[in-house]
């Protein structure tokens, strides 16, 4: 944390109840609540979500595949076992390739839970961060109805929609 | 439904009074675009003038429908004197700590309101306030969240939030001042009733605010009337209308 900048939150989306949750980016809020609304204002006022988590950006473990060739590059300390939820980039291709969450694992370190989830996924990027401090919306119809349903009612307009009226076109 | 005149005219006020609350509160926040205090919350604010302009044009499309009258003539062409906006809403946006405390005061009343006439015996009416109700509480939710940080921040933080509502709760209470012509609409189950409103308002706001550690003031002045303004109005529309009014005629922008 720089100064009196707020902690920065990575901001987790889930599109439906069937879809993954995706690393979306991030926001910058006072705590967790506040980080929520604040990536509700942010990454949903269009796109349809069925739910939204947050966690602080300083507690995620990320690797790169370039960095996996280091045969250390998931050791570090062991603690207790806990769940850590795992999240790769599957490509660069696009411009908006997000990091879905491959799995739960528990483990006892970040590394140990991308070395289990590397089994199953292969990705460009992985990130790990323990599930004690991802906060999310709960998943009430209530919630979703409130915080999510009214972006599906607002239609989004490219500017070239509104068009470009020349001296001729006001004369008609 | 067929409305008869007296009741038509009740409806067309608050129809008009509900929409004017959403335009002038919405050019209040707008004026913090570029300027709040960080990127994040000069999103939020910008989404919440807009859901708020939104509203407003929910309610003069119904008001069109009863008299054909335009939104945008109405509220780009109206003057500042048949703008039937309520006090709280045209008063300068202040610092951020009476901007969240107005937007708290006012979300919890239109929460409230909407919530209420959704059994509304005006079918279209009814079906509206359903819409808007639902974004409604996601606003009620940031705002409040606001107002209780603010409260438990720091001393100067909380210092400024309880000026803020020094000034703005008489005000917030104009809201519940029935409009001329609105018993009427009350009985025949058209609107919620405003005095009624008014007790769970207090109750439910004051005790938030308790909660969170500010003192609503009691008292104060509480304006009767929505032909009542302060100057701050004229400006606020005279900036907002300017475009429109520069060439009223446009047909494209």
């Amino acid at each position: 944390m720089w100064g009196t900048e707020w902690p920065r939150y990575e901001v987790i989306k889930q599109d439906t109840p069937a879809s993954p949750p995706q690393m979306v980016g991030s926001v910058h809020a006072a705590d967790p609540e506040h980080a929520l609304l604040i990536a509700r204002h942010v990454f949903v006022r269009r796109p349809a979500a069925y739910a939204l988590f947050v966690a602080p950006a300083e507690a995620f473990f990320h690797v790169t595949q370039e960095g996996l060739r280091d045969p250390k590059a998931l050791e570090g300390p062991l603690g207790e076992e806990e769940a850590y939820w795992v999240f790769a980039k599957r490509s660069h291709r696009r411009s908006m390739v997000y990091g879905d969450l491959v799995g739960r694992f528990p483990a006892r370190s970040p590394g140990e839970a991308v070395g289990q989830a590397l089994l199953q996924a292969q990705g460009v990027a992985f990130w790990a961060v323990p599930e004690r401090v991802v906060v999310g919306t709960e998943p009430k119809e209530e919630v979703v109805e409130s915080w999510f349903a009214p972006a599906k009612e607002k239609t989004y307009r490219l500017q070239s929609y509104y068009g470009l009226i020349s001296a001729k076109g006001v004369e008609e | 439904m067929n409305l008869d005149p007296y009741l038509k005219e009740a409806l067309l006020a608050r129809l008009t009074a509900l929409a004017d609350d959403e335009v002038v509160l919405a050019q209040r926040l707008s004026e913090w675009v570029g300027h709040a205090p960080i990127l994040e919350e000069d999103i939020a604010i910008a989404n919440l003038a807009q859901d708020e302009l939104g509203h407003a044009k929910m309610w003069l499309e119904l008001r069109g429908e009863l008299d054909g009258s335009d939104p945008d003539r109405l509220v780009f062409l109206r003057d500042p004197l048949e703008y039937q906006n309520a006090v709280l809403v045209e008063l300068p946006k202040g610092d951020w700590a009476f901007t969240m405390v107005r937007q708290y005061l006012f979300d919890a009343y239109e929460e409230m309101w909407l919530k209420e006439a959704q059994k509304s015996a005006y079918a279209p009416l009814a079906e509206a306030a359903a819409r808007a109700h639902r974004e409604e509480r996601f606003h009620l939710k940031h705002s409040a969240l606001w107002v209780e940080r603010l409260a438990q921040g720091t001393e100067e933080s909380h210092r400024r939030a309880q000026e803020a509502l020094e000034t703005l709760f008489p005000y917030a209470r104009q809201l519940f001042q029935p409009l001329p012509g609105e018993e009427a609409l009350v009985e025949a189950g058209l609107v919620p009733e405003p005095k009624a409103l008014e007790g769970a308002y207090l109750e439910a706001v004051g005790g938030f605010l308790r909660r969170v550690g500010l003192r609503p003031p009691e008292g104060g002045y509480v304006p009767k009337s929505r032909q009542e303004h302060t100057e701050y109005l004229w400006s606020l529309l005279a900036e907002m209308q300017s475009v429109a009014r520069w060439d009223p005629e446009a047909k494209a922008w």
